[in-house]
């Protein structure tokens, strides 16, 4: 019925989020002083999404794999483990990030204050995620997937 | 400025109303469940709810269980076994509940729970076993 276990290396999955609260960060405190740094939450999207669908393209996880992982800064965490579910909540945080960047470049000025903060408040609500994950073991997306997979939704 | 601010505070609130919502389901759920019954046994035992996809269950849940020693612990995969995981209320994994003799739920752990934690709720439900043969 499941697909077999397969040795998932947490580290990885540990730079990512360091990697996404990181970026979100970076854009949310310096588009303060240059607002053109909000265009690192697109950039996210469009890595956390193509990173769900091809690994090779997870840019956070390949520089833990290539980078930081053969110089020894980051050592491996190899746990018996179920990819998909990881996959499932990184991707939801990409459409959520995508979500945001829609609401980032439509909600002009015109629309209000609180319209223009509806983009901003949903990319730190990933990184608060992301964090919670990093910090906490507790993985919102991984939830979800097992609650559709209970219902049938999807093959958990 | 005006926008992070605004940001911050949506944000904010938006973690508040998660965090008491999820206070609230916890104790609908851990109330709910505890008038659910399953199989009677000699000793309390623990019901421990789990799912293929579960990492914690893995890496923190098993070895805490492991910890207790001499426990019977019944393995139940929630999303194979539905029915049992619904009157239970399982929304998330793991979860486990200690269990009298007679089959009633005495205690209920949504998330991971501690061995410190499952080994002094199991005393709880020997001494209740123990209270009830001497009565």
């Amino acid at each position: 019925m499941y697909a077999p276990l397969q040795t998932v290396d947490h580290s990885a999955l540990k730079v990512n989020q360091t990697g996404i609260v990181a970026t979100v960060l970076v854009a949310f405190v310096g588009s303060i002083f240059f607002r053109p740094l909000w265009a690192l939450i697109p950039l996210l999207a469009i890595v956390l999404l193509a990173g769900t669908f091809n690994p090779r393209l997870a840019l956070f996880k390949q520089l833990y794999f290539k980078v930081l992982k053969p110089r020894g800064i980051v050592k491996p965490r190899p746990v018996l483990d179920r990819p998909e579910p990881h996959n499932f909540a990184q991707g939801l945080g990409g459409v959520f990030l995508a979500v945001s960047t829609v609401l980032l470049y439509a909600a002009t000025p015109t629309y209000g204050v609180v319209a223009a903060a509806t983009g901003p408040a949903l990319a730190l609500l990933v990184a608060v995620l992301a964090f919670v994950n990093l910090a906490f073991g507790y993985c919102l997306g991984c939830q979800i997937y097992f609650q559709l997979g209970k219902r049938g939704l999807i093959r958990a | 400025m005006t926008v992070q601010l605004w940001a911050l505070a949506m944000a904010g609130t938006v973690v508040l109303a998660a965090a008491v919502l999820e206070t609230w389901r916890s104790a609908r759920a851990r109330r709910r469940a505890l008038l659910a019954t399953a199989a009677p046994a000699s000793q309390p035992y623990i019901l421990y709810f789990t799912g293929d996809g579960c990492t914690v269950c893995r890496t923190h849940q098993e070895p805490a269980l492991q910890r207790l020693g001499d426990v019977r612990i019944d393995k139940v995969d929630a999303v194979a076994d539905r029915t049992l995981a619904d009157r239970f209320q399982v929304y998330t994994l793991p979860t486990t509940v200690v269990m009298s003799a007679e089959g009633k739920a005495l205690h209920v752990n949504y998330g991971y729970a501690p061995a410190p934690k499952l080994q002094q709720q199991l005393a709880e439900a020997r001494g209740n076993l123990r209270a009830a043969a001497t009565a």
